[in-house]
């Protein structure tokens, strides 16, 4: 009799329960000569003789040959003859069955010390234990067992000569087989942890013996594992999703990460936190979220960029499961493109970015998207006043391969046309996204994934204009396990981002403009833990540029425009890095890491040299230099330091200290406050060096409560060097070249951060308040012209004060209500200070750049959720949200101006939500 | 290419209800701003006027309207040698006629202060402005004007212009009756007070590029607007288009000024600039001076637009309401008008009295412009 891998789980939850013991059916004796029989035929035999039933797998046997006969030996004594070095194992159970199975030997009963808490020396024919699964059990019932069950890891004495062993395994959504991300896993004694990684693989080296395993997550149920460790083993670990119950309770849970986590400066955020702040409109958005963390802002509501710690929206690398996304927003802002039901967790790395990540000189902001359910076909949706969307995910083949595929799209055309206005009318505003992630286990060792994204926007005015932007990313993984302790990934990918305008209303002028920049990179990760002192982090990647800066094309047959364009760049970006997690005591670790990256300017190329010494324009232009395709132009390369340092003061408080080095080659040219479609990326050159970083940063941890509170206070102070600003009205588009319009400056940055962060019971969010400063100066000695005479000048995105308040109370399991406050000093603007007559009409002379601010920002928003009943069987579960953005109605600037109008001078305040704005939004799941 | 800064409107559809523009005062601002400002063109063209105005800046809570430079000495200088000097005229205004200028020649302004100090410009070459092919309009609800010109030797790559819009108006009641010193005078064809004709010159900045042309065409670029039922055509309507040729110096010097002052307010606007003229302060290098000096041709073009060839349009005309009263007439002398509320005119004669309209219903120099017909009137 055989069976599959399937039954093969069920068959084992049956037989825990079993715990007669085995020995009594082994009596029967076994006489034969079975030379030249197969494993079949043996078994068939056996049966005949014994009575007993064989359970196994073909293909695990059907290589087997037997050379035995036997005169009256137990089925035991044969089958430990016929098994010897096959690698198979096998188990009998009371009721005579017999059971083959490869490596690990099938537990017919429970563990001893099941039923008693200490351990006994179990004698040396006991059967090794291996881990069950247990899906098919009541929820609390399996809570408990498998709480308290204890696994044994490893057959004992395989590996004598080591003291310690690892544990390694996936840290999965019991509802939805959904890998954990950022789970901690940790012992007591010795103080030992570690962090679950993108793939919610965990792998800890403990002493052998028995210890409890620990295991939190915010959003879930902590957990434990009573595990005896015998050798290195395998233990994928199932949480559940955390529940508030409608009475008290009281938390005893274990988080320490924050503290524990040798990380610094990471913010990270599950996709149910960020799900339950109100927003504009009702569509939960990743980065508005993002907002609303201490040492990150923006230069105003609407706009694309975020702003972390000083550094400009550029030098953020925003990842979406590794690909690079370089316009990461709808309709200039109002949405970001990440469909928030595609998306599991989003970590934003602003101080300590590990070595494995560069290319930014400010942030890492690493959205991961869900694996999709891996036990059933499930979908959800939502519709909200502008959007739509759904996405659909399961199982393609059970437990090995899952999809999630999600969409999403606008009908804010449909809207347009009905507002009574006719320049509404003729203008056009559409956007939409896809994602499909599709997830394969090759085998234990082996897993796939494969990531696909698109997005893109359109907008006309009035008929005249049309804009459009895309977004194109693609990339495929190969996980490879080597061992419990060393695993790597290898990536593929394809990133693309392009735009164009064009009009048409007049046929002389009629052009269309394409701006286009391609990727492709190959990148390989290593991860290797060396017992639990080291931690070993090395890889190496590459990174092929391909940038159309612009094309400028008549239109029409009419059109005079001569066609034109910049010429494009080529460029290959590598790196390789190393870096180890030292733990030198258990209250001391360590972080240091080496990137050392090389950039090459590749032909084919014209470069322009100028007079040395002299400001850059059309007067000091000397020579032009042809590369021909492939010619490496320029090399900049440069190593880059990460190191950071961990002390625990106590057993909830720890300090942490860290020092950054980082590199930037690729520029968003903008010389506009907010980012605009039609920016254009550029690299850098002979004549644009390459942006430099360094940050250095001192942290306290610490957690009250129960650890049910987490505390930090972060301090700062960072340099940016090559950082780029811009001549007075420098023309960026179409410009051949732009390093006449462009100087160079200096920066600095320096702030503190207080965050304060409650992720579970009835009340939970996070209370943030950072002082920050940005100062930038023209250090440029070619420059031309001096902005401010060279004197430090704050930058467009210097707000002091910021204080967010996030917070969500729940009523009950179906009501909850969320309340974000928000509240940060105005940003710098430029302002007039006299008038005067010229050309006609009354104009205005302006100040130093960013002398003075425009009013602070304060905006309290309102949301209540409701979740539809919670009976299971439904069609479809439901929940609605009913908000309030900016409830306070109050006029909060996003800009301050001054227009010349009938002649006459007149300054003006753009609030962007200037009202109280309802929203409605419905959310299904099937 | 320009229309890079229009999405700002897209913000106000989509939230039309909740995007709003208050004014906003900001508390003023103080600062040492009495910098000088130089607004004038070099005219090249033959037996022409070049005229200098000479200013200030202010506050932006100053309430006088303009702050001139007086008594300044102004002087037009050659590279190679030769300066004449500019009279003075009154408001700032300083100006040299029958200037014969070398086209290979550059020259600059000299301009000393009564408070002591030397400004000088840049020497600036002299650009020939190609003639102005046409000037057209075309309706689309608003009357917009357009210019086409070209360049055959595709030299002028930046042109800049100014117009001067001049329009025909009546009063809504027509009468043939005017009060001077109390006295009733009988209009005449020298002298009448129903046909009017007022005047405004371009207070916006109009530059074009044809550098990204493969030809040096300015097909269609909009100068003027007369926004719909504006009294401007009201009877007829004329717009005399000045066309220069600037140097790319000048054009950004312009393109600069527009985008600080007349399209700010959009959200993916550039910041404010700091305006470089090419002026400078020798005796104060520290202090700004605001301007840009050129030398030009003027190459220029009229057109007329009568109100009939305008479709739908309602002329609006601001004033009071114009209602009749009745009185008698003087005893002693019918011709002595001594009503004694000014705002009322005689309209016509009634047997043994008058009917009276408020003036501006009557007499058209009241509302700003002149009886006189210009001389290009047709």
């Amino acid at each position: 009799m055989r069976f599959t891998s399937r039954n093969f789980v069920l068959l084992c939850c049956i037989l825990t329960f079993l715990s007669i013991t085995a020995r009594s059916q082994d009596k029967k004796l076994i006489t034969g000569n079975f030379s030249g029989f197969s494993f079949a035929q043996l078994v068939n035999e056996a049966e005949k003789q014994t009575g007993m039933r064989f359970y196994y797998n073909a293909a695990e046997t059907d290589s087997l040959r037997i050379n035995i006969s036997a005169n009256g030996i137990t089925l035991s004594a044969l089958l430990d003859q016929v098994l010897k070095n096959t690698g198979l194992q096998y188990a009998i159970n009371p009721r005579g069955e017999v059971f083959i199975s490869l490596r690990f030997a099938i537990q017919t009963d429970l563990p001893p010390g099941f039923f008693v808490r200490s351990i006994k020396n179990k004698d040396s024919a006991s059967v090794p234990v291996i881990p069950l699964a247990e899906e098919n059990k009541p929820k609390e019932k399996l809570k408990n067992s498998v709480e308290n069950k204890l696994f044994e890891i490893g057959i004992k004495g395989s590996d004598p000569n080591k003291t310690s062993s690892t544990i390694a395994g996936y840290i999965r959504d019991v509802k939805n087989g959904e890998a954990i991300t950022g789970a901690s896993v940790y012992v007591d004694s010795p103080a030992i942890g570690v962090i679950s990684d993108q793939f919610g693989y965990y792998s800890v080296t403990l002493p052998k013996g028995r210890h409890s395993l620990q295991v939190s997550s915010a959003g879930m149920k902590d957990t434990r594992r009573q595990v005896l460790l015998q050798a290195d083993g395998k233990l994928d670990i199932e949480m559940e999703t955390f529940v508030p119950s409608l009475k008290t309770v009281v938390i005893t849970a274990e988080k320490k990460s924050n503290v524990r986590s040798l990380q610094m400066g990471l913010e990270r955020l599950s996709i149910k936190s960020i799900k339950q702040v109100p927003v504009v409109l009702g569509e939960a958005d990743i980065l508005r979220v993002i907002l609303t963390l201490p040492g990150v802002t923006s230069v105003g509501e609407a706009s694309t960029g975020f702003n972390v710690r000083g550094g400009s929206s550029d030098q953020n690398l925003i990842l979406f499961n590794d690909a690079t996304i370089y316009n990461p927003s709808h309709l200039f802002g109002f949405f970001s493109s990440f469909n928030p039901d595609v998306v599991k967790n989003v970590e934003l790395y602003k101080s300590a970015i590990p070595e494995k990540y560069g290319g930014r000189l400010s942030s890492v902001l690493d959205v991961s998207s869900r694996d999709g359910n891996n036990k059933k076909i499930s979908g959800s949706g939502g519709i909200g006043p502008l959007t739509s969307k759904l996405v659909i995910e399961g199982p393609l083949a059970k437990e090995k391969t899952t999809f999630i595929i999600g969409g999403r799209t606008t009908y804010s055309n449909w809207i347009l046309k009905t507002i009574p206005n006719e320049s509404y009318n003729n203008s056009r505003a559409s956007f939409y996204d896809a994602n499909l992630h599709i997830n394969h286990a090759i085998n234990n060792k082996n897993n796939l994934y494969l990531t696909g994204y698109m997005s893109g926007d359109k907008f006309k005015l009035n008929n005249d204009t049309l804009y459009q932007y895309n977004n194109r990313n693609i990339n495929l993984k190969w996980k490879h396990n080597f061992s419990n302790k060393f695993y790597g990934v290898l990536t593929g990918g394809f990133d693309n981002y392009q735009y164009a305008v064009s009009a048409d209303q007049n046929k002389v002028n009629a052009f269309k403009l394409d701006f286009d920049i391609k990727q492709v990179y190959l990148r390989a990760d290593f991860s290797y833990s060396a017992g639990n002192k080291h931690n070993f982090n090395f890889g190496i990647n590459s990174i092929r540029y391909a940038l159309k800066p612009g094309a400028f094309q008549p239109v029409g047959s009419q059109s005079l425009v001569t066609p034109d364009e910049v010429q494009a760049e080529q460029a290959l970006e590598s790196a390789v890095y190393f870096g180890d997690k030292y733990s030198i005591t258990p209250k001391l670790s360590v972080n240091g890491g080496i990137r050392f990256s090389l950039f090459n300017y590749l032909g084919p190329h014209d470069v322009y040299s100028y007079i040395p010494g002299l400001p850059r324009d059309k007067n000091s232009l000397i020579d032009t230099i042809v590369y021909a395709k492939g010619k490496s132009i320029k090399n900049y390369l440069g190593p880059e330091y990460r190191l950071t340092l961990r002390y625990s003061l106590t057993d909830n408080s720890s300090v942490k200290i860290s020092y950054n080095t980082l590199r930037q080659y690729i520029h968003l040219l903008s010389n506009t406050a907010a980012i605009s479609p039609t920016d254009v990326w550029k690299l850098s050159d002979p004549n644009i060096k390459p942006q430099l970083g360094d940050q250095f940063s001192l942290g306290y941890y610490r957690n009250f409560k129960s650890n049910t509170i987490e505390t930090s206070l972060e301090v700062y102070y960072k340099r940016l060097k090559n950082f780029l600003d811009y001549k007075s009205g420098a023309t960026i588009i179409m410009n051949k070249q732009i390093e006449t319009a462009i100087i160079t400056t200096r920066g600095k940055a320096y702030g503190a951060e207080l965050l304060i962060k409650k992720l579970s019971g009835k009340v939970n969010g996070w209370f943030s308040y950072t002082w920050s400063r940005t100062l930038l100066q023209q250090d440029d000695p070619i420059a031309g012209e001096l902005i401010n005479e060279g004197k430090y000048y704050p930058a467009n995105y210097d707000k002091p004060h910021n204080v967010n308040l996030v917070s969500n109370y729940k009523f009950s399991h179906r009501y909850s209500l969320s309340l974000n406050v928000v509240y940060n000093t105005g940003r710098p603007v430029t302002l007039p200070i006299a008038i005067f007559n010229l050309g006609g009409a009354q104009r205005v002379l302006y100040s130093d750049r960013n002398a003075y601010r425009i009013p602070d920002y304060f905006r309290t928003d309102l949301s209540i959720n409701i979740e539809g009943n919670h009976k299971i069987k439904k069609l479809a579960h439901s929940s609605w949200s009913f908000g309030v953005y900016n409830i306070l109605a109050r006029q909060n600037a996003f800009s301050v101006y001054f227009v010349q109008q009938n002649a006459v001078i007149k300054g003006y305040k753009l609030s962007i939500f200037g009202t109280a704005i309802p929203y409605v939004t419905y959310n299904f799941k099937f | 290419m320009k229309k890079y800064n229009q999405y700002f409107l897209i913000f106000i559809l989509l939230a039309q209800v909740v995007a709003c523009v208050k004014p906003y005062e900001p508390a003023p601002v103080k600062a040492d701003n009495n910098y000088l400002v130089v607004d004038g063109l070099i005219n090249a063209s033959p037996n022409s006027e070049t005229t200098v105005t000479l200013s200030r800046t202010k506050n932006l809570g100053d309430t006088v309207l303009f702050h001139p430079e007086l008594n300044a000495a102004v002087f037009i200088e050659a590279e190679n040698g030769g300066n004449y000097i500019l009279q003075q005229k009154p408001n700032g205004i300083y100006s040299i006629s029958n200037l014969t200028l070398n086209n290979n020649e550059k020259y600059r302004l000299k301009i000393f202060t009564t408070d002591g100090r030397e400004h000088v410009s840049d020497y600036v070459p002299v650009k020939i402005s190609p003639p102005v092919d046409s000037v057209t309009w075309r309706q689309d609800g608003d009357v917009t004007v357009y210019v086409h010109s070209h360049d055959a030797a595709n030299n002028t790559k930046y042109y800049r212009w100014e117009y001067k819009e001049t329009w025909e108006y009546h009063s809504p009641y027509e009468t043939d009756m005017y009060v001077r010193n109390r006295y009733i005078y009988f209009a005449d064809s020298n002298f009448q007070v129903y046909k009017c004709w007022d005047s405004a010159y371009s207070s916006d900045i109009v530059t074009k590029s044809t550098i990204n042309l493969s030809q040096d065409v300015v097909s269609n670029h909009p100068v003027a607007v007369v926004p719909k039922n504006s009294a401007k055509i009201g009877v007829r309507y004329s717009v005399l288009v000045k066309q220069y040729a600037i140097t790319e110096e000048a054009h950004q010097f312009w393109e600069i000024l527009k985008k600080n002052t007349e399209q700010l307010g959009t959200l993916f606007d550039p910041q404010p600039s700091q305006l470089k003229g090419n002026i400078k302060c020798i005796s104060n290098p520290s202090e700004p001076v605001i301007g840009f000096v050129s030398a030009s041709s003027v190459s220029e073009k009229r057109i007329f637009i009568d109100s009939s060839e305008v479709k739908d349009w309602v002329a609006y005309q601001s004033g009071s309401i114009c209602q009749t009263i009745t009185i008698g007439l003087n005893a002693s002398d019918y011709r002595i008008f001594d009503f004694p509320d000014t705002n009322y005119s005689p309209y016509y004669f009634v047997t043994g009295g008058m009917v009276l309209l408020k003036v501006p219903c009557l007499i058209c120099t009241t509302r700003g412009g002149t009886n006189f017909k210009p001389s290009y009137w047709r």
